[in-house]
């Protein structure tokens, strides 16, 4: 398995394996990227900042915007894609688990299958915390 | 059985399907996208970097983007911080809200200069869980521009308890 950031192999859609597996990326969003990320995307939702108010919502503390982890999972998808961001040309994923501020949180994933057709490559794409708790379970679809 | 805020929430919900809605995200502008990206922890010039040659819009920035410059004004805010129209009918309830997951299927590349503007419908309200359970709402939005059409496809799932 290589580490986290390195570089993939060439790629070419029907030279990719079901199976094989997805670089890992990780990633500990703390508070200050929070305030940086909801401000950028105009996002007041106070379980991102406000901790008494998470609390309330039956939350640990604040916790990471569904959109940042999105991103997360769209920057595994396009390093496997040589680091293009505009390889990866769909991106779905269902939140599982609410991750805390500060929380590592690695997204792992394999090759589900290739269309030789259109060159298309599917990922299956996991982001876990250390724990192995899930937070997202998802999918990419990538152009290499 | 007394009515909660999810029942009333949900019977607001099913009168609102079908229904389309309309926004603007106004005009992209390259230094937000790489202000999105650094806020994201991306790392490449490629994005952060508005001067870079290889400079592109990060593809999350605009279907992350809850509303455009100017932002909202007061009124639009409900007390949890979340827009009160952003979730189809929980307007003035005391429901707790959670993102449920996001399927984008990216039809064009959003450019600087782009003025996008966003079309909604609420396509499906669900009750799930035991008990009081909670509400999964379905909104599908396409984002895109007047000259350009559609150049992402997004459908969002929230949770209403």
């Amino acid at each position: 398995m290589r580490g986290p950031h390195e570089t993939p192999p060439p790629v070419g859609g029907a030279e990719r394996a079901a199976g094989e597996e997805v670089p890992p990326v990780e990633s500990a969003p703390d508070a200050v990227r929070l305030l940086r990320f909801g401000a950028i995307t105009r996002n007041a939702h106070r379980i991102h900042y406000d901790a008494e108010f998470a609390r309330s919502e039956g939350l640990d503390g604040p916790v990471v915007m569904a959109q940042l982890h999105g991103c997360l999972l769209h920057r595994a998808a396009a390093a496997f894609a040589r680091g293009d961001p505009g390889a990866v040309r769909a991106l779905g994923w269902q939140n599982r688990a609410p991750a805390r501020a500060g929380a590592r949180l690695v997204v792992t994933g394999t090759v589900r299958e290739t269309d030789e057709a259109t060159g298309e490559v599917t990922l299956d794409l996991e982001e876990r915390l250390d724990d192995g708790t899930v937070c997202c379970r998802g999918y990419a679809v990538v152009v290499p | 059985m007394e009515t909660t805020a999810v029942d009333l929430a949900e019977e607001r919900a099913r009168a609102l399907v079908g229904r389309v809605e309309r926004r603007s995200l106004r005009v992209v502008r390259a230094g937000d996208a790489a202000e999105f990206a650094r806020a994201a922890g991306e790392t490449s010039r490629r994005l952060t970097d508005p001067d870079h040659a290889g400079f592109v819009v990060h593809p999350m920035y605009v279907v992350s983007l809850l509303r455009g410059a100017p932002g909202a004004a007061d009124e639009e805010y409900r007390p949890d911080g979340m827009y009160r129209d952003e979730v189809p009918g929980t307007d003035g309830l005391d429901v707790a809200l959670m993102a449920g997951g996001q399927d984008v299927r990216w039809t064009g590349d959003v450019r600087p200069g782009d003025a996008i503007e966003v079309r909604r419908t609420l396509t499906g309200v669900e009750r799930k869980g035991r008990g009081a359970g909670f509400l999964l709402l379905t909104v599908v939005k396409t984002y895109g521009t007047a000259e350009r059409g559609t150049l992402a496809e997004v459908t969002e799932r929230f949770i209403v308890r």
